[in-house]
């Protein structure tokens, strides 16, 4: 897996929201992103998740550019994202949500669900059975029948984790996957990320809790106003004067 | 022969584009296309209608267009819209339809179904410019300047407007900023209705007066609001008065009855290729 | 007064069909179709005009649900990938656009004038009871068996995908599913419904006229959606009788009390009714009179 983002740049009116960003990701990589407010990072998940179109650069995921792709494309492409605010599908429980992430299902056409009705009801078995060791795995067993709508924050945010894996993506990307998650949860989904990643998984955290972060990920990039500020081992990287100046404000610490 | 059509074109034109101005102001601010801005301008219509039978005057006709528009406007989102602010869009499509339908059969009810014509007296054709243009027109475009300069002054000259326009740019930058939304909603409101009201008396003028003639135009002004941009009320204005003259142009060559078609054509044209219109603020397609 | 029943019956079951074809696109997917009745028309002229060039019914049937299903492609095609609003707006345009080619295009639909002397369904059975009830029969048929296939498709990885765009467009994309897609089957799926729902309708009726295909038949259908209940196939049909009780009891108090009320007037308490009925219920029964809003 590689992920090679190169001069990404955005500006909404007279507002420069992404300056020239340029990163890389090799191998089953786990990179977090951090920066202040404002810094640009939710903007770059958008452009590079293909929710917003850039104005100039380029991502390309495993060497094929995906520029010209949509959303949708870029996800069946390999590359999954999760948001802030979770987005669960409320009125689906757990494991429909889940559910429906599962990409080529024959069930999903018209035409499949009268014609191969034998094909159908095999895949929902079969999807239905990962559904259920995702939630397990997730340790969302008890709620798999409960509509998402009802779910803690915590719980979403585990689900939105799920339905990503459902869709069997190369590289997830995570959008402060702990905030609103209790501490015990953290550490818990923390394991669980590691060992997802051990499996092969390539992940792009963005996370304001460093704590946490830090003993997730191997390696930060710093945003400040739209711009790649540092990039390395996080206790280096928070040691790095102009790092402390835009992301601590100079004040604590 | 095209020199007549372009005059037909400009007042119609003018009469689209302050019924796309309700629309679009509505749509960028309230965030929903207000299918009852049609019949509010029936409204306007019937009240300048009775206001000119009883005094003869276009300009206290004016008068009454406007508050009785205004007032139905502003009923409108106190009982219904208002309530609905915080529901799915949908709630609001349907509602709008809601009200547009109660607003045409309580006119209909009060007023019958027979088309009522303006008395207004039989004047020859002024010569300008080697164009003979009806008196009327003149007046009726007066009356559209100096209501599209009252809105405009009202969008950028007092407080309130500005705090319109700033909503209409960005409602979350908006709500953080202290504007009291629903000062600048009781405003919205008002303004959209009164401007559909002067449309619609524009319109009973130039036509007949009936209950079913502002839902007849609202086609026309959704339009002109999409190609103009949502939320940009100069938008509005301008793609109005281009449609409006596209309309009565093409006239002799696809008839009477593609009139409106045209608009729904030109509504595809701007969606597909162009979204966010002449003016409108860039939106992302999400 | 059997004769009335069935022709209620009748009229009633081509408005559960139309509602059928309403709750896919708004209760299921979410999609706010406000041009129904525009599908409808051109279900209606397309069986009416082909089976007066002598095509057999069955066949005049199928090409009118292909009709109104082709006829949603272009309109899915604009307006599914914009917000829900500017789909309301473009299929309320089309519907009135459909009816002004209607009224134009007289080489084609007589315009104004309208299509007299359709064939009736089921004329070998002669004008009276039979064919009648044969009618009857068929449209219920259909209706029950597209009541069954939309509760299929509604417990289906298809529902639920559907039930997904209703609830967050932008998740579904990030999981690589394109809305617009899905969006399109039901937009065709629904417009093929009130296709044949106007096949049923001209060759009831016998004749079509653009007066008959007025938004607010469109309107009659979401009223009916939403008295049955929002997303439910049920209430699709307890919807539609409830409409054809309003739509005969206003006729009715005209026909009993001709005096009390004249026909005009009539017209707009029906139309103040439908209004007033949809504000009433999006505001305080967004549910419906049965339903449960929560769950499918």
């Amino acid at each position: 897996m590689s992920l090679v983002v190169r001069d990404v740049t955005k500006s909404f009116g007279g507002f420069r929201a992404l300056d020239a960003v340029s990163f890389a990701m090799d191998g089953a990589a786990m990179l977090g992103i951090i920066g202040p407010n404002g810094a640009g990072k939710s903007t770059l998940f958008s452009v590079v998740s293909g929710f917003m179109a850039a104005d100039r650069g380029t991502v390309a995921l495993d060497g094929r550019p995906l520029d010209r792709l949509g959303a949708a494309a870029r996800a069946r492409a390999g590359m999954v994202r999760t948001f802030q605010v979770p987005r669960e599908f409320h009125h689906l429980t757990v494991r429909e949500n889940l559910m429906a992430a599962a990409p080529g299902q024959s069930g999903e056409g018209l035409l499949g669900l009268f014609l191969r009705p034998g094909r159908v009801r095999a895949e929902e078995e079969a999807i239905g059975a990962e559904a259920d060791a995702t939630i397990a795995f997730l340790r969302l067993t008890a709620v798999a029948g409960t509509p998402a709508g009802r779910l803690s924050g915590g719980q979403k945010k585990l689900l939105e984790l799920g339905r990503a894996l459902m869709a069997k993506p190369r590289l997830i990307l995570l959008d402060e996957p702990f905030a609103g998650v209790n501490p015990v949860l953290v550490a818990e989904l923390g394991e669980r990320i590691a060992a997802l990643n051990a499996r092969g998984i390539g992940f792009l955290v963005i996370e304001h809790d460093l704590a946490a972060l830090s003993r997730l990920v191997p390696r930060v990039l710093v945003m400040d106003r739209g711009r790649v500020l540092a990039e390395g081992p996080p206790g280096e990287v928070l040691r790095d004067p102009a790092v402390r100046e835009a992301y601590l404000g100079g004040a604590a610490a | 022969m095209f020199g007549a059509l372009l005059v037909a074109g400009i007042v119609h034109g003018l009469i689209i584009g302050l019924a796309a101005m309700a629309v679009t102001l509505v749509f960028g601010i309230a965030r929903f296309p207000n299918a009852a801005a049609g019949d509010t301008m029936t409204a306007g219509a019937y009240a300048g209608f009775l206001a000119h039978r009883a005094t003869g005057s276009l300009a206290l006709a004016g008068g009454a267009a406007v508050v009785a528009a205004g007032a139905v406007s502003l009923l409108g989102y106190l009982l219904v819209f208002r309530p609905l602010a915080r529901r799915p869009v949908a709630s609001l499509l349907v509602a709008a339809i809601g009200v547009a339908f109660l607003i045409r059969a309580v006119l209909g009810l009060m007023f019958g179904h027979q088309q009522q014509v303006f008395q207004v007296p039989l004047a020859w054709p002024i010569e300008v410019m080697g164009l003979r243009i009806p008196p009327m027109d003149i007046t009726l475009a007066a009356v559209a300047g100096v209501s599209l300069a009252a809105a405009f002054g009202v969008l950028y000259l007092t407080s309130i407007g500005r705090q319109m326009r700033a909503v209409a740019d960005d409602p979350d930058l908006a709500r953080v900023s202290g504007i009291r939304p629903v000062r600048v909603m009781v405003a919205l409101w008002l303004l959209a209705g009164a401007a559909a009201g002067i449309a619609g008396l524009m319109l009973g003028v130039k036509t007949v007066v009936s209950p079913e003639m502002g839902w007849e135009g609202l086609l026309s002004a959704f339009a002109a609001a999409i190609l103009g941009g949502i939320g940009s009320p100069v938008g509005a204005v301008l793609a109005g008065l281009l449609l409006g003259v596209a309309q009565e142009v093409s006239t002799p060559y696809v008839g009477f009855t593609y009139k409106i078609a045209l608009a729904f054509a030109v509504m595809l044209a701007v969606l597909l290729l162009r979204p966010r219109g002449l003016l409108g603020r860039v939106e992302e397609v999400r | 007064m059997e004769a009335y029943l069935v022709a209620i019956a009748i009229v009633g079951a081509i408005y559960v069909l139309l509602t059928l074809g309403l709750t896919v696109q708004y209760g299921l997917t979410g999609l706010v179709n406000f041009g129904h009745v525009g599908f409808f028309a051109i279900g209606a002229y397309a069986s009416a005009l082909l089976s007066l060039e002598g095509v057999p019914l069955v066949a005049s049937f199928a090409c009118a649900a292909l009709a109104a299903a082709l006829a949603a492609w272009p309109i899915g095609l604009v307006a599914l990938r914009l917000r829900d609003d500017y789909f309301a707006v473009v299929t309320l345009g089309f519907s009135e656009t459909v009816r002004l080619v209607i009224t134009s295009e007289r080489w084609l639909t007589n315009g104004v004038q309208g299509v007299p002397g359709i064939p009736r369904s089921f004329a070998g059975l002669g004008v009276g009871m039979a064919g009648s009830l044969a009618t009857l029969a068929a449209i219920a048929l259909v209706c029950l068996a597209v009541a069954l296939a939309l509760r299929r498709i509604a417990r289906s990885p298809f529902g639920r995908v559907i039930e997904a765009i209703r609830d967050n467009e932008d998740a579904l994309r990030a999981l690589g599913k394109d809305p617009a897609r899905f969006k399109m089957q039901v937009l065709a799926l629904g417009a093929a419904l009130a296709g044949v729902a106007g096949a049923f309708y001209a060759h009831y009726i016998t004749y079509v006229s653009p007066d008959q295909f007025i938004p607010l038949v469109t309107f009659y259908v979401w009223m009916a959606m939403i008295m049955g209940g929002v997303g439910r196939v049920s209430g699709a049909v307890v919807g539609a009788l409830l409409l054809m009780l309003f739509l005969e009891g206003t006729r009715f108090l005209r026909d009993v009390a001709p005096d009390l009320i004249s026909a005009v007037d009539m017209a707009s308490v029906r139309i103040g009714a439908v209004g007033l009925a949809l504000i009433l219920f999006t505001l305080y029964r967004p549910q419906g009179l049965v339903g449960d809003y929560t769950r499918r």
